[in-house]
């Protein structure tokens, strides 16, 4: 036992010390982040997109430059929000004279939709005479802005027919050819051009299909095809122009129509697993259901790593001969054991540090409007899923570990181990391949049919975990999957002793099979 | 007390259908440095992993500290393996300190006697440098110290020469010496000769799994016909017909000859034949037969050459 200990501590001594373990470390807490982060700061560094309109039907350009300037107003009012959250101070307790002034200031005034640039700067100035803002707070700025519209290069005729226009915008549009934007070269993004005949080739219920030629309304010319977001804002502008103008043909209220387009009826999801009152689906309840399959990748990300580690140095142990002296000094169970447990020591020192990593982050960043921080957190403290991550853990840990263990002490070198890993590696990855669709049937034949093979019962429970599986499934896979931790236990053990003397080509599985009955 | 510290009687190996070790039986006495001689593929470190309870023997029995396995022992046994290995992330103190606990030496122990022992032979100021940095003699010096940093009683030194520069090999020698004089019982196997010759008390010489010599180095020794070897560039075949002579022939190139000597023969009764003779002599070498002489006479030349020059 001793002896065993001390083959964990060195083991746990030496992996703690390879940069690979600090960077594993690390890499999870940047990972997540970046994966909060990284969607702000990609918006932040986007250039602005240089578009072109051309519309020969002249009936399109008012509703585009609106609709545009809608969509940066709600940029504003959501960047005024957050800058009143940031920047906000504690009202002093209201003088009379404040509070005179405070009435100026409806706080819904900040809770809006829309609000223009200008708009929400006055709002600001007015907010810091009052002490509602932090006295040494920076001045608002509204966010950059997405997009912008630029005039049509001056030796591009806006009147010839669009495909001539297309073409004469090619050499501008794959980049050849610079726009001039405030004095300085730009590249330009896109083109819509709307042709004069725009109307005839609108899609109607009920009409006949059109030919394709005729089906093209409008032409968006762009190279980048992997940002939509000026696209669908374009064809959103134009199709609700369209719309106001069909209504009012039809002699109805457009203004009115639109209202109620915004009228609904809340849909409220509920549970009936849950208790009474306490049905209606939250984020959170979302998040419960889908948390485990990060949970999944989790485990089979440290699991493997952690196994290769195992595999990684019994065959250096073996390759260089350290196994004789280690065996002269102790047993090979203890051996064994002792790489075990000090090789798990070093993935859970690696998980533990990671989920307070997340725990931590989260913490940082719920709050109110993180609602998505917020619930995650709470999931994670008030449902089963971190014992049972924890419990699954170790139990697959054990499995593979075994595994790998065995595996490594029949290889003389990591190419020999690389090649036996092929076919493990396919069995392996099926986890992940079910990981997704899982959770959408989790109590499924599949699911159930997985949970009760061994080496994926880890994987798949942990997937299902959410769904409150059949209580006989969760202790029958998990009395199973121990069982067959011991069993690999005890044939590892056996071929452990035996391969890791052993030098020359791996055994075939026949001696395997003998080597078992010896 | 002079119960021998290991006894294998009988001992026998098979890998499949070959038979690595042929009924091997020898008693190593308390306190001896016994040599294990004998060519590659002799059956020595088989019968060194067997002695250590790392293989199984096929037949026989083993009897080491008066027990019939290393595992009830380990602890008072060291041992270095044929193939030496490190940790490369470990330094040199760390690996002896770390080898000597899993001996059961409590761990500051262990860490202050591996630093004690790499200061005394010569490898203080590598103590904390990890072994990839160091070149393979240090290494394999770091080795040999972490099989005895635990003091055992009986140590075992499977080629521990191999590999080491003179300089290094007379470190090794002397920390067989030094062991030696604290009483320890050493096995150790070669098929350098010199060393074997300077060190060993006894040795066993085994060739293709079975010994064919056990006995102290002087018995070793007297295996071999007293002989003399002269050096002359006049035939000298008259020698053959003075007392004592047994044969002359030609041995090389360089005009040498060997003369075997009959028992209780007098070398000084050659020489004054020489002289009255008229062989003029360019050297006369009496030295006794060495343990290389030995060694060729039971593995036969053509086996042993090839050992020695390697």
């Amino acid at each position: 036992m001793r002896n065993a200990l001390l083959v964990a501590a060195r083991e746990y001594g030496e992996n703690v010390r390879t940069k690979g373990f600090w960077i594993g470390i690390c890499i999870f807490p940047i990972l997540i982040m970046l994966g909060i982060k990284a969607e702000g700061w990609l918006e932040g560094v986007k250039p602005t997109r240089n578009f072109v309109v051309v519309d020969q039907s002249g009936r399109f350009d008012a509703a585009i430059a609106t609709a545009l300037e809608r969509t940066y107003e709600r940029a504003v009012a959501s960047e005024l929000q957050k800058y009143v959250k940031k920047h906000g101070a504690e009202m002093p307790a209201p003088s009379a004279e404040a509070l005179e002034k405070q009435k100026a200031i409806d706080p819904a005034d900040f809770d809006v939709e829309y609000v223009s640039e200008s708009e929400a700067k006055s709002k600001v100035s007015l907010l810091l005479l009052t002490g509602g803002i932090k006295p040494n707070s920076p001045p608002f700025e509204g966010p950059r802005r997405p997009f912008r519209r630029v005039d049509l290069p001056a030796d591009v005729d806006g009147t010839k027919a669009p495909a001539e226009i297309a073409e004469a915008l090619r050499p501008y549009l794959r980049g050849k050819k610079k726009i001039r934007v405030e004095d300085a070269d730009a590249e330009l993004f896109a083109a819509l051009i709307l042709p004069a005949d725009v109307d005839e080739r609108i899609q109607r219920p009920g009409a006949k299909r059109k030919k394709r030629a005729d089906r093209e309304g409008a032409q968006f010319w762009s190279t980048n095809l992997a940002d939509g977001d000026l696209r669908e804002e374009l064809e959103r502008a134009i199709n609700e122009e369209q719309r106001r103008v069909e209504y009012e043909s039809k002699g109805l209220d457009a203004a009115t129509i639109e209202k109620v387009q915004q009228t609904k009826v809340p849909v409220a999801r509920f549970d009936p697993k849950k208790e009474a009152g306490a049905e209606e689906v939250s984020i959170a309840d979302q998040i419960r259901q889908w948390a485990p399959v990060g949970f999944v990748y989790l485990l089979w990300i440290s699991i493997f790593s952690i196994a290769s580690m195992l595999l990684n140095n019994t065959i250096e142990e073996k390759s260089n001969r350290l196994i004789e002296v280690l065996l002269s000094s102790v047993t090979s169970s203890e051996l064994m054991m002792g790489k075990l447990a000090g090789i798990a020591a070093v993935g859970l020192t690696m998980l533990v540090s990671w989920l307070g990593f997340l725990v931590l982050i989260l913490k940082l960043n719920s709050g109110p409007e993180a609602q998505v921080a917020t619930s995650l957190l709470e999931v994670l403290q008030t449902s089963g899923l971190l014992p049972a991550f924890v419990v699954y853990f170790v139990l697959g840990y054990l499995l593979y570990g075994a595994l790998f263990l065995a595996l490594g002490s029949v290889c003389n070198t990591l190419k020999e181990a690389q090649n036996m890993m092929q076919p493990v590696m396919l069995i392996m990855i099926v986890p992940l391949m079910t990981m997704m669709f899982i959770p959408k049937d989790p109590n499924g034949i599949v699911a159930t049919v997985l949970s009760w093979i061994p080496i994926y019962t880890p994987f798949v429970m942990m997937n299902r975990a959410a769904a409150s599986p059949p209580m006989f499934e969760i202790v029958g896979t998990t009395i199973l999957l121990t069982a067959t931790v011991v069993f690999t236990l005890w044939l590892a053990g056996r071929i452990f002793r035996i391969g890791v003397l052993r030098t020359g080509q791996p055994p075939k599985l026949i001696e395997l099979v003998r080597w078992l009955r010896q | 007390m002079n119960e021998p510290v290991l006894v294998l009687d009988r001992l026998k190996k098979t890998f499949g259908d070959f038979t690595a070790v042929h009924e091997l039986s020898l008693a190593v006495p308390r306190g001896s440095v016994y040599g294990f001689l004998g060519p590659n593929g002799a059956g020595k470190t088989t019968t060194i992993r067997m002695t250590l309870a790392i293989y199984e023997p096929t037949a026989g029995s083993i009897s080491i500290l008066g027990r019939p396995s290393a595992l009830e022992v380990r602890d008072r046994i060291g041992y270095l393996p044929e193939e030496k290995g490190l940790y490369k992330k470990m330094t040199g103190r760390e690996i002896i300190a770390y080898f000597a606990s899993l001996k059961g030496m409590k761990r500051a122990a262990a860490r202050a006697r591996a630093g004690e022992l790499l200061d005394k032979y010569g490898l203080g100021e590598f103590k904390d440098r990890k072994c990839e940095a160091l070149s393979k003699g240090m290494g394999q010096k770091v080795q040999v110290l972490a099989s005895i940093a635990h003091r055992p009683e009986f140590v075992i030194l499977d080629e521990p020469f191999s590999g080491l520069d003179p300089v290094n090999q007379q470190v090794l020698e002397q920390v067989i010496r030094d062991l030696r004089n604290d009483g320890t019982t050493i096995i150790f196997s070669t098929h350098i000769m010199e060393h074997a010759e300077r060190l060993c008390d006894r040795l066993v010489l085994i060739a293709k799994g079975r010994k064919l010599f056990d006995g102290t180095v002087a018995e070793a020794r007297r295996t071999i016909p007293r002989r003399l070897i002269i050096q002359t560039q006049v035939d000298p075949s008259a020698l053959q017909h003075v007392a004592g002579v047994g044969a002359v022939h030609a041995i090389g190139k360089d005009d040498k000859y060997e003369v075997t000597l009959t028992e209780g023969a007098n070398a000084d009764h050659v020489l004054a034949a020489c002289f009255q003779n008229g062989i003029s002599l360019r050297s006369f070498d009496r030295s006794e037969p060495t343990l290389r002489d030995v060694f060729l006479k039971f593995v036969g030349a053509e086996d042993a050459e090839e050992e020695v020059v390697s």
